[in-house]
């Protein structure tokens, strides 16, 4: 043990020998001196008053929700939280460039996102106070939240407008929620025509770990609760769900509450096995088969890789999918 | 500390009264089946009693029927399962080891069937029922036979409950770690992590209910023999019992069972700990428990009233829709660990005061080359660290940095990563020093903050401050986390005080506080938090993630009191560590300084879990290795173990914020897997000494 430990001394200060001086970047001079004509001052969702020096370009996104808004408005971010989920779960708005991975949406690696030098960061309200403080250090910060149960939709235009603002493309976000607006009226349209107005509907994903089904509706309070509502559904779940993004928790059981006549739907992830036990654990499930609208074949599978909790985008995907199931 | 079997065991008397058995077991028969029925008309489906009558006698409709036959009695059948066959491979590991703290969990079996079941799952190959409880049982009955290696068969059994929880704790960390590289499923796994009996029909149970037969089956089979062996090894020798064979025999089983519990439900903790507790107490009015071939059964019938008693608590008090999101584990944690700390109290220990290590006499040149050695390994770490990240760094930048004169790239980085660096080190020197003076106070070798509940409590206060108040500042998260502490040391020590710190005493109250604090925790993060399984990692597992200098300086005051203290009061320290007559003897206040130095671990603790999570292990890890290297006295003790400390949450930090990176690993799971190989190490190589 003790030769161990000497040896690892020995070795550690022959290290601390050879790294000893040599820089990667040379030592700073006298900052250039930067345009302020074009500053744009906004208030982000913490209440934070942020100072920009110009319409951001080199943008950093800690969460899927602000960075689906970034690309949307045509802003390529130099660095997102985990790239390979996003890829994975936002098909809708793909990215365009190869943004480098910043780490988890949890825990955004401070280090990356210094090293990328950007002149933005947008993060989620739900990262930790401390971080936000770090980060605020590394360049502005605005904090967005992404979601809120009480007013989805409005929450989502208010982030795309936040965002839009401090890329300087609110252009942009007008002609999205223009187009977003025309897809719910006009989904709404086709539902009423085929007799759906006012249906009973229930939207959901769900987890199989190890055999054991764990379901999560989209309440009222959710973004797709709240866009279902728009296209004239009535949304069916009675279960509450959480202050943020109007989930609720249920299990097969939980399914029994769901009116006979409901419509279904759900997105899974094929590229995420876990992710639907509808075909998977349910399929031989006594519980699952003997729902009525299971029976009916009222349960709609909508296509892989539109985000759930996106922007107006993923939503308008959305709406083309259920409108294109249920009436088909 | 031998924590032996009570004497009543080791003399099965021929007076035993059939009859107070036959009562308890129908007892324990009839309350099973009543938490059975309630446990059928809970669910989030609407279908209460009536209906399941309906259901049962075919009246109901097809739903309705549905939902009972696929979903509740699977439910209620895999609690039972599941209970029973943790039951049982307690008592069957309890009577194996003479240890009433052998049990699924402290032997390892469980984490090694988890581990086993992590590995496989990751590979992304999805298996048959059948295989995946193979290969829970080849990881549990590895652990096992890792942690009875170890320790020795029949040796000290304070070690193989040291063996047992280190690498339980180190094959845990290790499973999270896997979790967190693969992280698709996080969610769900977060929560099958802490163990759930919901099924999706009857498969599961019909194909598990087979392997619990036969390992109950082989179990009765050499229960004889296990009786023979709490004689001792020699006695049941001297009756012809052929002890090796018997003990194989029966830890093989005992992973059988544990195996097929967590195939099935995953980890559902205590149960295997809690039930043969249980039992040992009713043993008191039924002889027939006394012996094993009434006791497994027993054992068996109490784990399923355990495991489905917290199912119907958990059902009966939170709205249902509520109740499906709080895995059962957590509920049979909280329930076991208020069971096990009223035992725990109650229990009449016997054990007497470990005595010292026996360990070479170090010089002081040893002394002195070992300090300085890991003084150098330290400077190498910190600069190690500070380095090294996702950007790699050079010394010339730091120095530009500390002169105000680094680029802004460099800044930025330096200006994160520095913090971090320093709670590591903060965190890992007073995490060591707190587990120097538990260890000197109680003279217990498994007493840690860690295990003795007093990091749990603190982070529960930290948690519940940050649930109720998002903005909290570091004082603030400081002074929560010290109540918390201060709650849950002053109930540990509390109880664990009457009749002098017993040693099984203090760590089974320790444990128990532990468990329940984490289950809280979970518990307080799935109803406030949902969707935020960061917060709990951060808080479970130990992380540095999102430090600043102001989170720092509690930390850094508490420490350096903490430090000034040790090294004044050193003799004190070295005689109370000694025996309860040396001071006594010469006049010392024994009460009062044991009370002064517990307070000064629990806020040295209470503040490292403020800056930087629950990080278990230094406590325990630091204070051995430190005695192991250079001797008793704490003069060198307390600068060996507060070096090692610093050194091992550093690199454990430093390694998880690298080997993923940019995703990182919390500092407290890196700790674990760090320590555990050589916390294992140290106990082989004391046993080759011939302790």
């Amino acid at each position: 043990m003790r030769r161990l430990i000497t040896t690892a001394a020995v070795a550690t200060a022959a290290a601390l020998a050879l790294t000893s001086c040599g820089t990667t970047e040379p030592a700073a001079d006298a900052a250039a001196p930067k345009k302020q004509d074009k500053a744009i001052t906004l208030t982000d969702a913490s209440g934070t008053e942020v100072k920009l020096d110009g319409p951001a370009e080199k943008v950093v996104g800690t969460e899927w929700h602000e960075v689906e808004l970034l690309v949307s408005l045509g802003v390529d971010p130099v660095g997102v939280a985990d790239v390979k989920g996003y890829k994975t779960w936002d098909q809708a708005v793909p990215l365009k460039n190869e943004p480098k991975d910043i780490g988890t949406r949890g825990e955004p690696s401070m280090d990356t996102v210094a090293a990328l030098a950007p002149d933005l960061i947008v993060a989620s309200t739900d990262l930790p106070p401390a971080a936000v403080k770090q980060l605020r250090e590394i360049a502005p910060v605005i904090e967005v939240r992404s979601a809120n149960a009480s007013d989805p939709l409005g929450q989502m235009t208010k982030n795309l407008d936040l965002i839009a603002e401090a890329t300087g493309t609110t252009e942009r976000a007008g002609e999205i929620k223009k187009d977003f607006d025309n897809a719910l009226k006009e989904g709404a349209k086709a539902l009423a025509d085929a007799g759906l107005d006012g249906a009973a509907f229930a939207f959901a994903d769900g987890y199989a770990i190890s055999r054991q089904v764990s379901l999560r509706p989209y309440t009222s309070g959710s973004l797709i609760g709240a866009v279902n509502e728009r296209l004239g559904l009535r949304n069916a779940w009675t279960v509450d769900g959480d202050k943020d993004y109007g989930l609720g928790t249920t299990d097969v059981e939980g399914l029994t509450e769901l009116p006979a006549d409901v419509r279904f739907a759900y997105i899974g992830n094929d590229g995420d096995k876990s992710s639907t036990p509808f075909t998977g654990a349910l399929a031989k499930d006594k519980v699952w088969t003997s729902l009525p609208f299971v029976k009916k074949d009222h349960v709609h599978r909508l296509p892989d890789g539109i985000w759930m909790f996106g922007g107006p985008v993923s939503m308008e995907r959305y709406v083309d999918a259920l409108v294109g199931e249920l009436t088909k | 500390m031998a924590v032996t079997a009570p004497p009543s065991v080791a003399r099965p008397t021929a007076a035993a009264s059939p009859t107070g058995t036959a009562a308890v077991t129908a007892g324990l028969v009839l309350l099973v089946a009543a938490l059975a029925v309630v446990d059928i008309t809970q669910g989030t489906a609407d279908v209460g009693a009536g209906e399941v009558w309906k259901a049962l006698t075919g009246r109901a409709g097809a739903g309705d029927t549905s939902v009972v036959v696929a979903s509740r009695l699977p439910r209620a059948a895999a609690g039972l399962l599941v209970g029973a066959v943790l039951g049982m491979a307690g008592t069957a590991l309890q009577a194996v080891s003479r240890n009433v703290l052998a049990s699924p969990d402290t032997l390892a079996v469980n984490a090694g069937s988890y581990l086993a079941l992590g590995l496989a799952a990751v590979t992304g190959v999805s298996l048959p029922l059948i295989a995946s409880s193979g290969i829970a049982f080849a990881g549990g009955l590895v652990a096992a036979a890792v942690v009875l290696g170890l320790s020795g068969l029949g040796a000290g059994t304070v070690r193989l409950v040291l063996a047992g929880t280190a690498l339980a704790l180190g094959l845990t960390a290790v499973t999270e770690g896997l979790l967190l590289l693969f992280p698709q499923e996080t969610q769900g796994l977060y929560q099958w992590n802490q163990g759930g009996i919901g099924q999706s029909g009857f498969d599961g149970v019909l194909q598990m209910a087979p392997l619990a037969m036969a390992g109950l089956a082989g179990l009765l089979l050499v229960a004889r023999r296990l009786d023979a062996l709490a004689l001792g090894d020699d006695a049941a020798r001297g009756l012809g019992v052929p002890v090796r064979a018997t003990r194989v025999t029966a830890v093989v089983l005992a992973s059988l069972l544990s195996a097929t519990a967590v195939t099935l439900a995953g980890p559902i903790g205590f149960v295997g700990l809690c039930a043969p507790a249980l039992v040992r107490a009713l043993a008191r009015r039924a002889h027939g428990l006394t012996r094993t071939r009434g006791r497994l059964p027993a054992a068996g019938l109490t784990g399923a009233a355990l495991v489905l008693g917290s199912d119907v608590l958990l059902r009966t008090l939170v709205p249902s829709d509520v109740a499906v999101a709080v895995p059962t584990g957590v509920v049979t944690s909280l329930v076991g660990a208020v069971f096990l700390v009223v035992m725990a109290a109650r229990l009449k220990d016997t054990a007497e005061a470990a005595p010292p290590d026996r360990l070479r006499i170090r010089g002081r040149a040893v002394f002195l080359t070992t300090t300085a050695v890991l003084a150098v390994l330290l400077v190498g770490v910190t600069v190690a660290a500070v380095l090294l990240g996702d950007s790699k760094l050079l010394l010339g930048d730091v120095v530009n940095w500390a002169q105000g004169r680094a680029g802004r790239g460099v800044s930025f980085v330096l200006d994160t990563r520095t913090p971090r660096v320093l709670a590591a080190l903060l965190a890992g020197a007073a995490l060591a020093l707190s587990g120097t003076l538990v260890q000197a106070v109680t003279r217990n070798p498994l007493a840690e903050p860690g295990v003795l509940g007093v990091s749990g409590g603190a982070a529960l206060g930290a948690v519940l401050l940050v649930t109720t108040v998002p903005m909290a500042g570091s004082w603030g998260m400081a002074g929560a986390a010290l109540a918390g502490a201060a709650v849950s040391s002053a109930l540990v020590f509390g109880l664990a005080a009457r009749g002098g710190f017993g040693q099984n005493r203090l760590v089974l109250v320790g444990i128990g506080v532990a468990t329940a604090s984490t289950a809280l925790i979970g518990l307080l993060i799935v109803l406030t938090d949902p969707f935020n399984a960061t917060k709990a990692l951060i808080w479970l597992s130990g992380s540095t993630y999102g430090r600043t200098p102001p989170d720092l300086v509690p930390l850094a005051a508490v420490l350096v009191v903490g430090l000034a203290v040790a090294v004044s009061r050193r003799t004190e320290l070295d005689l109370v560590s000694l025996d309860d007559d040396t001071p006594r003897l010469l006049g010392l206040g024994l009460a009062r300084g044991r009370f002064g130095f517990l307070v000064l671990a629990v806020l040295l603790s209470a503040t490292a879990v403020a800056a930087a999570g629950t990080i278990g292990f230094v406590g325990l890890v630091a204070p051995h290795a430190a005695r192991a290297l250079v001797g008793r006295r704490h003069v060198r003790v307390v600068p060996a173990a507060v070096l090692l400390g610093a050194v091992l949450v550093c690199t454990a930090d430093l390694l998880g914020r690298t080997v993923i990176a940019p995703a990182q690993l919390g500092a407290g799971l890196m700790t674990a897997a760090v320590g555990t190989p050589y916390f294992l190490y140290l106990l082989v190589r004391g046993r080759r000494q011939g302790r």
